[in-house]
């Protein structure tokens, strides 16, 4: 009889990883992958944290949220229309000092823009807050809008995870590290397994986790690629990929850079696991990052407020230019 | 205008998240900085085409929270260092002035800062105050103050003291509120003149308030410093005790104070003359008994024929010399068909006539030793505070309860009337009476609420200032309780504060009223809309007999030595001329 789990995540967030499925991620990655690094693909087999490692006191989270604030049509010269979506976002990094006991923000940027292909937008001055265009090239249509946002926002989380680190700190950056990867002793936290990275065989060793333990570093080859290994976090449903992670560190570190960096997330990450009952996103949705969030969103003002202004700002545009 | 005393002491900021309101806001505490209750704020309002409003106001409620915690269980997170949250204080804030009177509600975000020197005066009105009295000091260390106006009568008078009696300090609020009175000299004149007429009813502990107290430290005496106040006792008392009972010469009954205590009673001759035995019954259920109309006759009769015959009285050709005989020769004429009509009218049943009898017979015990007739007449017994100290104290403790009710029912209609026929408010006599449930209960007459029904509506007027205390506002005649202008709460029981008669106490006050400390008082006055938290100092003169240090100089002498031979001119407040 199929054992059935029920997915910790609400369904709105999608499933754990995308696609569905029980037995693993949706589609098998075309990536060459090299599971050689820590341990002879043949020898796979979990790894607890080693007593040996001594976690860092101060952890560094970066995140950063977006609201589609509204959806805006432009009227050109000629008669034709363009989509424009007012969007706004923010980052902000939180400094855990889990020796002193104090999580605080150190840094939280808030960025606002207009998101069109019409080549005669503006600016746009919504009362207090001013929306930036930010011009999309191609046809823009209404769908592909939101997807534009995301460079603006990665770019602003990357601007603020330079700030304030220190000596034998980590810094967490949700998602995967993409062009973070200059960043040091920085690891990419990945929630949402959409690609199978390992072969079926070592997968088993990946759904045979226990809350705590990770699988050994493999290399991915792809243009974003690099070091990564999966673990799996406290707190999960006991499904097989329920709590697992990927965590990648930049391809530009040594093996043994990378088997360190593991050992520490292993010895870190757990620690910050939420639990299901206040997190949808339990466990992979770490406290801090809720926390760093539900700030974030707050930094951002009312979405009404501002839906509200910018009708009026747009309304009065036009009638008097 | 409020000025804002110091541009660099901003506490917080307006709250805009709760509505702020022109009599109550909240402000946001800035990080690193603190506002605890009783705190004095000051905020403007920017108006257009006008003078900017300033809001002040006291600090009525202070809360700190977790913001980002979303859950109870969020705390634990946030002191491990793993979920990021702020730590927010914010302030309620109760007006109590808007200066110019425009009542518009402070802008959220304005800044607030906390009010001192000037400004925390004016937000406190002390400022418009002509003569204030200092009754202690504020939970910030700095002197607050009881507008004069509201004591002496010139706009309200009275003062309604409750709280639980032992913790709530009741009697040393009220004594240390006359000796401010005295000697502050705020009240000039008035001040200097006014009398105090005390009953000491728990304890021999107002026996002493001419003993400096030998436990002044010097913390005390800087308090007093602080309030302009001399940390001496009080200069010029009289006491008065009850003779000793079964002593035939009359001396006073004490145990503790020995020197300056005189005696007081009244002679059989004032007590027919004078009307005085509806006192006896002065019970509330004394009244709703049917022999009123005999107590009245009997009364009317001994008035009219009783004549005073050496110390004590004749009537009816016999001679009493006693309360115990008077008391049995009245017995025996009612009991007498042949004398009962004249003595009692003839439409009295018997019934009525034995309970008034077994009541009269009851009274023997408790009023013997102080209606006398068998001193001397022409020694000085009575307790009149024209004629005495500036402050009378008489002691009822060692008296029952029904002999308390005499003495304090006969004097104060004694003190009052003579007010009402020298028709003038001044001088001031302040009448401090403990338990004042006992004597002005809420349900039922008897002639002792009357009188003091009498001062509370038209004391004012005639100069009689009545501060009284209670355990219980609720159990006291709501009109006493209601035409007193000043009403001060010490520690209250939790089932008294939450009834109606606390209701200008705020919320956060009931609840704090509940754990004051001896020596804190809450005291509203009708000019501030907020009760003032106040500390008083500790008395600066002795409450009992191991504190008390030597003697005053006047107290060596007693009563019988009422002119002192040895002084040429009288002592003050004293009508004594030159002795010869």
């Amino acid at each position: 009889m199929t054992r059935m789990f029920v997915d910790a995540w609400d369904p709105s967030y999608g499933s754990s990883f995308e696609g569905g499925g029980e037995e693993g991620p949706a589609s098998q990655s075309s990536a060459q992958v090299d599971t050689d690094v820590e341990v002879p693909a043949a020898e796979w087999a979990p790894i607890d944290v080693s007593t040996a490692i001594r976690r860092p006191d101060v952890v560094f989270l970066v995140d950063g949220v977006r609201r589609n604030d509204a959806g805006l049509w432009t009227e050109e010269e000629d008669g034709t229309s363009y989509a424009g979506l007012a969007a706004s976002f923010a980052a902000g990094v939180v400094r855990c000092d889990l020796a002193r006991g104090s999580a605080e923000l150190v840094d939280a940027r808030v960025g606002r823009g207009l998101f069109t292909a019409s080549p005669s937008a503006g600016d746009v001055q919504a009362g207090s807050v001013r929306y930036e265009v930010h011009r999309v090239s191609g046809t823009g249509e209404a769908s592909k809008l939101p997807a534009a946002v995301q460079p603006s926002l990665t770019a602003l989380e990357i601007d603020i995870s330079a700030t304030a680190r220190q000596h034998e700190d980590l810094l967490v950056v949700d998602g995967p590290l993409r062009n973070r990867r200059h960043l040091p002793r920085t690891i990419g936290y990945v929630k949402t397994q959409q690609k199978q990275y390992l072969p079926a065989a070592l997968t088993a060793v990946v759904t045979s986790l226990r809350p705590g333990q990770r699988t050994p570093v493999f290399h991915i080859g792809t243009v974003w690629g690099g070091w990564s290994w999966y673990l799996r976090l406290p707190g999960g449903s006991g499904a097989p990929w329920s709590g697992i992670v990927r965590v990648e560190c930049s391809p530009d570190l040594t093996p043994d850079q990378a088997i360190e960096l593991a050992g520490l997330s292993g010895a870190t990450l757990p620690r910050f696991a939420s639990s299901p009952y206040k997190d949808p996103r339990a466990p992979q949705n770490l406290v801090p990052i809720a926390g760093l969030e539900r700030r974030l969103r707050g930094m951002l003002g009312d979405s009404r407020v501002l839906h509200r202004a910018l009708t009026l700002a747009t309304f009065r545009d036009r009638v008097h230019p | 205008m409020i000025g804002v005393s110091d541009e660099t002491s901003p506490v917080g900021r307006v709250l805009g998240t709760t509505d702020a309101t022109p009599l109550q806001f909240w402000t946001a505490v800035t990080p690193g900085s603190y506002l605890q209750l009783d705190d004095v704020v000051v905020t403007t309002r920017e108006l257009p085409d006008r003078e900017p409003v300033t809001i002040a106001g006291v600090v009525t409620q202070v809360r700190a929270r977790h913001e980002g915690a979303q859950f109870d269980s969020d705390v634990f997170a946030i002191a491990e260092g793993t979920l990021p949250a702020l730590v927010q204080e914010a302030a309620e804030i109760t007006t109590t002035r808007v200066d110019p009177e425009l009542y518009v509600p402070p802008a959220p975000g304005a800044v607030v800062h906390r009010a001192s020197g000037s400004a925390r005066d004016a937000a406190l009105h002390f400022d418009r105050m002509e003569r204030r009295i200092p009754m202690g000091t504020g939970r910030d260390g700095v002197p607050v103050f009881l507008n004069a106006d509201f004591l002496d009568g010139t706009r309200g008078a009275h003062v309604s003291i409750s709280g639980i009696s032992g913790v709530a300090t009741k009697t040393s609020f009220a004594t240390f509120l006359l000796y401010s009175v005295f000697r502050s000299g705020q009240l000039g004149a008035d001040g200097t003149n006014a009398r105090a007429l005390i009953f000491n009813v728990k304890g021999e502990d107002l026996l002493f308030l001419d003993y400096a107290n030998t436990k002044l430290d010097d913390a005390t005496t800087s308090a007093y410093k602080l309030l302009e106040l001399p940390a001496t006792p009080f200069s010029d008392v009289r006491v008065y005790a009850p003779p000793r009972a079964g002593d035939s010469s009359g001396a006073p009954d004490v145990s503790s104070r020995l020197t300056g205590v005189d005696a007081f009673y009244w002679t059989l001759e004032e007590f027919c003359d004078k009307k005085l035995l509806p006192y006896v019954f002065a019970d509330a259920d004394d009244e709703r008994q049917q022999y009123t109309m005999v107590v009245h006759s009997v009364t009317a009769h001994l008035n009219r024929y009783a004549v005073p015959a050496e110390g004590g009285i004749s009537i009816d050709g016999r001679r009493i010399s006693s309360y115990g005989d008077l008391v049995d020769h009245i017995v025996e004429q009612l009991t007498d068909d042949d004398t009962r009509s004249t003595w009692a009218g003839s439409a009295i049943n018997m019934g009525t006539v034995n309970a008034f009898a077994r009541r009269l017979i009851g009274s023997k015990r408790d009023l013997a030793r102080l209606i006398r007739g068998d001193l001397a007449q022409r020694r000085p017994h009575q307790i009149k505070t024209a004629e005495s100290a500036q402050v009378t104290v008489v002691d009822l403790h060692n008296l029952p309860d029904r002999a308390q009710r005499f003495v304090v029912g006969v004097t104060l209609k004694t003190e009052f009337e003579e007010k009402e026929k020298a028709g003038t408010g001044r001088p001031l006599l302040f009448v401090v009476l403990d338990e004042l449930n006992k004597y002005a209960p809420r349900e039922g007459t008897s002639p002792i609420k009357e009188v003091l029904l009498d001062i509370a509506e038209r004391g004012r007027s005639l100069g009689v200032i009545l501060i009284g205390a209670q355990q219980t506002a609720s159990e006291v005649e709501r009109r006493i309780v209601t035409n007193s202008a000043i009403r001060v709460v010490g520690r209250l029981d939790p089932a008294e504060a939450a009834r109606p008669e606390y209701g200008f106490l705020p919320p956060a006050m009931r609840q704090r009223a509940l754990l004051a400390r001896p020596g804190t008082m809450f005291v509203n006055q009708p000019d501030i809309p907020v009760p003032l938290c106040v500390e008083f100092p500790f008395p600066a003169w002795a409450t009992r007999k191991s504190e008390s240090g030597p003697p005053p100089a006047e107290s060596m002498r007693s009563i019988v030595q009422g002119a002192d031979p040895f002084a040429v001119v009288g002592r003050p407040g004293s009508d004594d001329d030159i002795p010869f």
